[in-house]
């Protein structure tokens, strides 16, 4: 059975989360504040943890620093709306989504299984789809319609590390650290300049992507058929 | 400053009345004295009219002196009968204090008038606000809390598409009424100067990409048409504020426009600035809705149903404002309205070539 584990300090919220995510079949084991999340982390060893940024003792970024010292279990924060500088931390921190309070259970749902999909892909090697698109990461070999399409060494890169994330998002800070190095992590118009490249070899429509997103203000996500 | 003021009056007072004396000398031969001494009186009220008291009685005391010494017979001396000239002296002084008094008074009664005005626009918005937030929160909580209540209460009576329905509609009213909220407190901060840009390079292509796949429920009856020059330069911009200006003027444009019709969303350069619009082809805006749709609560005079709380575009403009921008509406041509606003252009950053970086 899959456990998720729910830091979250309102009872009002974690009921409602608590009954969802039980209908899906999901264990739940709810913590009220960042001390009791670390520990039931430790101890109920989840499969995912849902926290929220706003805790009473201290703050969500810090809990997921912790967890990701020892764990790799994918983590989903909620967040408050307008608070980008909150969530793009917990990102940074480790964090591999979030969504936004107030939330429909449905968004919150997809989110829980597209991190738990992630977490359970073997790390590269697989095919991807992009509609006409094909993008074999280990053989470094892109299709469209069958044609090769060629990347140049940092395109590869950038879809590389944001494929490597497939589903999740991914902050401009671990872009640039990651793609040109960690003294260019301020250099964001790398980024625009270099997905605007992307996506017009890669999308039908490189105004309105399909599979390669913008988060505005955060990162990007890249997303693909199943 | 002030000190600087202070002694530009005093030499002011000291040139008024040479100039006053010169003036005399020339009027001498034609002019009674009583005439001469009118013109020192002018020069009197003017040095007390722009400066402060120190400056009007100094130019009081030389007017007199001067007076004296030139015109009034012996001259080029005191007399004793030039004592009467204390009269003199004592009526130009209080017409110099009394008119330091008017003019302070004037400027006192100026600050308590702006003072009060500003007070009442202060009130003006407060009520604005609570008309607004008791109008279009209460709607939604009323519904909320009845639908809620009957399937709390009542809910083993009812069908279970009566069941969903309500549901549904508790959801629905939720997400509007957080929307609302959500506007509200963007509001204030905005105007508390509580946000502090997250400025960094950005492009509107991607911003508006992002924007439309996050739209397309209230889009759906809108054909969205995009003209975005593909060398559109980047902008130093904090997305996720521009995200909710380009969001709030396209949500605008499509519940103002009958559906069908077609939203325009363009930019373009010119000179050291993007230009950014939203078009519409809808009734278009009446004239006297130009300036007035940028304030706080307020709707467009046509509107009959007003789908939000006022606060979409005064949010767009206080975005706009903190990037240095500008943000106008325009009534088009051939009908229709469109939405402009501006981002400043910087020098573009460098970007190394790629085989220095790989």
């Amino acid at each position: 059975m899959t456990t998720i584990l729910l830091v979250e300090d309102e009872p009002d919220i974690r009921r409602f989360l608590r009954s969802t995510l039980a209908a899906e079949g999901y264990r739940v084991v709810e913590s009220p504040t960042a001390e009791r999340g670390a520990i039931d982390a430790g101890t109920h060893k989840p499969d995912l943890a849902i926290v929220d940024l706003a805790l009473p003792d201290y703050d969500g970024a810090e809990l997921i620093r912790d967890i990701r010292r020892w764990s790799s279990m994918p983590i989903v924060v909620l967040s408050a709306r307008h608070q980008e500088r909150t969530k793009i931390d917990a990102l940074d921190a480790g964090a591999d989504d979030y969504i936004t309070k107030p939330f429909g259970v449905g968004e919150l749902l997809a989110r829980v299984r597209a991190a738990l999909r992630h977490a359970a892909r073997s790390p590269g090697g697989q095919e991807l789809a992009l509609g006409p698109v094909r993008v074999d990461i280990a053989k470094r070999r892109v299709l469209r319609d069958g044609a090769e399409v060629h990347l140049t060494p940092i395109e590869f890169r950038l879809f590389a590390y944001l494929a490597k994330h497939l589903g999740m998002v991914v902050t401009h800070r671990q872009l640039l650290a990651e793609v040109w190095g960690p003294s260019h992590v301020e250099h964001t118009h790398y980024l625009r300049i270099y997905m605007k490249q992307l996506r017009d070899k890669l999308e039908a429509d490189p105004v309105q992507p399909r599979y390669l997103l913008t988060e505005p203000g955060v990162g990007y996500r890249l997303v693909a058929e199943d | 400053m002030s000190w600087q003021k202070e002694w530009r009056g005093y030499a002011w007072a000291l040139g008024a009345t040479a100039l006053c004396a010169l003036l005399g000398l020339a009027m001498r031969e034609r002019f009674d004295l009583v005439n001469v001494a009118m013109v020192y009186l002018l020069a009197v009220v003017i040095v007390a009219l722009r400066y402060s008291r120190g400056p009007a009685i100094l130019a009081t005391v030389l007017a007199v002196a001067t007076f004296d010494l030139l015109f009034v017979p012996p001259r080029g001396a005191f007399t004793v009968e030039d004592a009467q000239y204390l009269l003199t002296f004592a009526i130009m002084l209080a017409v110099g204090l009394i008119i330091g008094r008017l003019k302070r008074d004037v400027r006192l009664q100026a600050d308590e008038q702006a003072k009060l005005e500003a007070t009442a626009q202060t009130e003006r918005v407060r009520s604005a606000l609570l008309a607004s937030i008791s109008h279009d929160l209460r709607t939604p909580l009323a519904v909320m809390t009845g639908a809620s209540s009957s399937l709390a209460e009542r809910g083993e009576r009812l069908s279970a598409e009566e069941r969903f329905a309500l549901a549904r509609s508790i959801y629905e009213q939720a997400r509007e009424m957080s929307e609302r909220v959500a506007k509200l407190l963007q509001m204030t901060r905005l105007e508390a100067g509580a946000i502090a840009l997250e400025r960094d390079w950005g492009s509107i292509a991607e911003i508006t990409g992002a924007v439309l796949a996050r739209l397309r429920e209230p889009l759906t009856g809108h054909r969205v048409v995009l003209e975005l020059p593909d060398d559109l330069p980047l902008v130093r911009v904090d997305a996720a504020l521009i995200d909710q200006v380009l969001s709030n003027l396209l949500e605008n444009a499509a519940r103002h426009t009958p559906i069908d019709t077609v939203i325009r969303l363009r930019a373009r350069r010119e000179a050291h600035e993007l230009v950014i619009s939203v078009e519409d082809y809808g009734p278009g805006l009446p004239p006297e809705d130009i300036e007035r749709v940028f304030a706080k609560f307020e709707h467009g005079a046509a509107e009959a149903r007003p789908g939000g709380m006022g606060l979409g575009l005064a949010i767009c403009r206080a975005i706009v404002g903190l990037h240095g921008g500008r943000i106008w509406a325009e009534k088009l041509p051939l009908g229709g309205s469109a939405f402009r606003f501006t981002l400043p252009l910087e020098a573009p950053p460098s970007l190394p070539s790629e085989p220095a970086l790989a």
